[in-house]
């Protein structure tokens, strides 16, 4: 801990979780640029930390039957009722229900909204938007690929996204066949539609993530729907398809290299 | 919150000696959605979760004498963790889900992504208990690992451990499956 360059694991920790101060979070970082294992691992901790806060979120809310939790009132099967403090308590909850209704009555009995994380929006809107489109024969995108620089120009805009390119999957044997505008998670996002000689057809979608933070490959699968998806930093990406895991993964990979980081 | 003499006729409110028996309970109640949220995260289902957030409040409103007038949100999840430990301890673990949590499990989770969140709640589950108390306590209710120390009378080094443990076996249940690390090529 004293010497400089070495970082002990306490501080990872306390590094993922946001104790430290500037000049110890200055060192870990450096640390964590010249340890890429360490820094996955720092990478993982901070996402399973977003993702049990957003499990957990939305349990932390009253219910109207809150009051009789503290009177005693709750039936429920295994309980013994204690009347003991059943008297008291529901004397002086007249009192305390007066007071909490001026500071929190308000707050107190309203859920909050559930809020689905980025991560579950992107791969369900990715996979509804593959499963509207690629069986559309006539029209599956609304720009076709004999227009590719309008196409990237007019998305990049709408997504504002400075020299947006439409990776080219040529390698992975699937040529463009176009793409469109479509909302991701409520905004402008951005579908890119590609088929190989046989005919099948994956997709590319792209969308704004307003909670900008990094997250590695996953995999979510439907029947046979099969989507991979990734989020980096502003914008969140997914490539769907009906095709083996394998090569989707290799697609995927693909356009990551291809897109900007 | 003055009093006159008429309006409080419960001696019983009156003994406590704690600063005034009208904000004790008026915290609970302002902190059972947090606690909610401690409660759920250390159990299975929802109904475990209630149960578990019932017995804490009782046993808080019987051994309010014992609050020092101190962190009393600390006091309040110091108890629910003992409880939750206590409980798993003596209970044998049950084999099955029953019906009824069934029921709530198939509720909580989102049908249309069998990922993120299930999988990582899954894999939660399989923490020994104690990892699991102090990793929630840190994430997700925003404890200090010192804070957590004091809470459950550990040391820190201890909280570290656990919290160590917690995260490796997580992530190692986490890459087991569909997940891949990204690797941009530079």
């Amino acid at each position: 801990m004293t010497e400089a360059g070495s970082v002990s694991e306490a501080e990872l920790h306390a590094y993922a979780d946001g104790f430290l101060d500037e000049v110890d979070r200055a060192r870990v970082q450096s640390f964590l640029a010249e340890n890429p294992d360490a820094a996955q691992m720092v990478a993982d901790w901070q996402e399973q930390n977003d993702e049990l806060r957003a499990a957990f979120a939305g349990h932390e809310r009253s219910k109207p039957s809150d009051i009789q939790l503290l009177t005693g009132g709750l039936a429920r099967t295994n309980t013994r009722p204690s009347r003991r403090f059943a008297l008291a308590a529901a004397a002086v909850l007249i009192f305390a229900a007066g007071a909490l209704g001026g500071h929190y009555g308000p707050l107190l009995f309203e859920r909050p909204d559930i809020q689905l994380a980025y991560t579950e929006i992107l791969p369900r809107e990715a996979r509804n938007a593959f499963l509207v489109y690629a069986s559309e024969v006539r029209h599956p995108v609304e720009v076709f690929a004999n227009e590719e620089t309008h196409l990237a120009n007019w998305l990049g805009k709408r997504l504002s996204i400075a020299n947006l390119k439409v990776p080219n999957l040529q390698a992975q044997g699937f040529k463009l066949v176009g793409g469109r505008l479509l909302p991701v998670g409520g905004k402008p996002g951005a579908m890119f539609m590609y088929e190989d000689q046989a005919g099948q057809r994956l997709t590319v979608l792209v969308g704004r993530n307003k909670e900008n933070r990094t997250t590695s490959f996953r995999f979510a699968s439907v029947n046979t729907v099969e989507t991979f998806y990734w989020i980096d930093g502003e914008l969140g990406y997914a490539v769907t398809g009906e095709i083996s895991r394998d090569m989707l993964r290799r697609v995927a990979e693909e356009c990551y290299r291809q897109f900007p980081s | 919150m003055s009093q006159s003499p008429d309006q409080s006729t419960s001696g019983t409110a009156r003994e406590a000696q704690a600063p005034s028996p009208l904000s004790f309970e008026a915290q609970i109640l302002a902190l059972l959605p947090s606690l909610r949220r401690y409660s759920r995260s250390l159990t299975r289902s929802d109904t475990e979760s209630e149960d578990l957030l019932q017995d804490c409040v009782e046993k808080a409103l019987v051994s309010r004498g014992q609050w020092r007038g101190a962190n009393f949100k600390s006091w309040a999840y110091r108890i629910m963790t003992n409880l939750h430990l206590n409980a798993r301890r003596s209970v044998a673990r049950r084999p099955s889900v029953g019906m009824e949590e069934a029921e709530t499990l198939a509720a909580s989770t989102s049908a249309d992504d069998p990922l993120e969140k299930n999988r990582l709640v899954q894999a939660l589950e399989t923490l020994p208990k104690e990892a699991r108390a102090v990793l929630l306590l840190v994430v997700v209710e925003g404890y200090a690992y010192q804070e957590v120390a004091d809470m459950l009378e550990i040391p820190v080094g201890t909280v570290m451990s656990r919290l160590s443990r917690a995260r490796q076996a997580l992530r190692e249940k986490m890459r087991e499956e569909n997940v891949i690390p990204l690797r941009r090529p530079r």
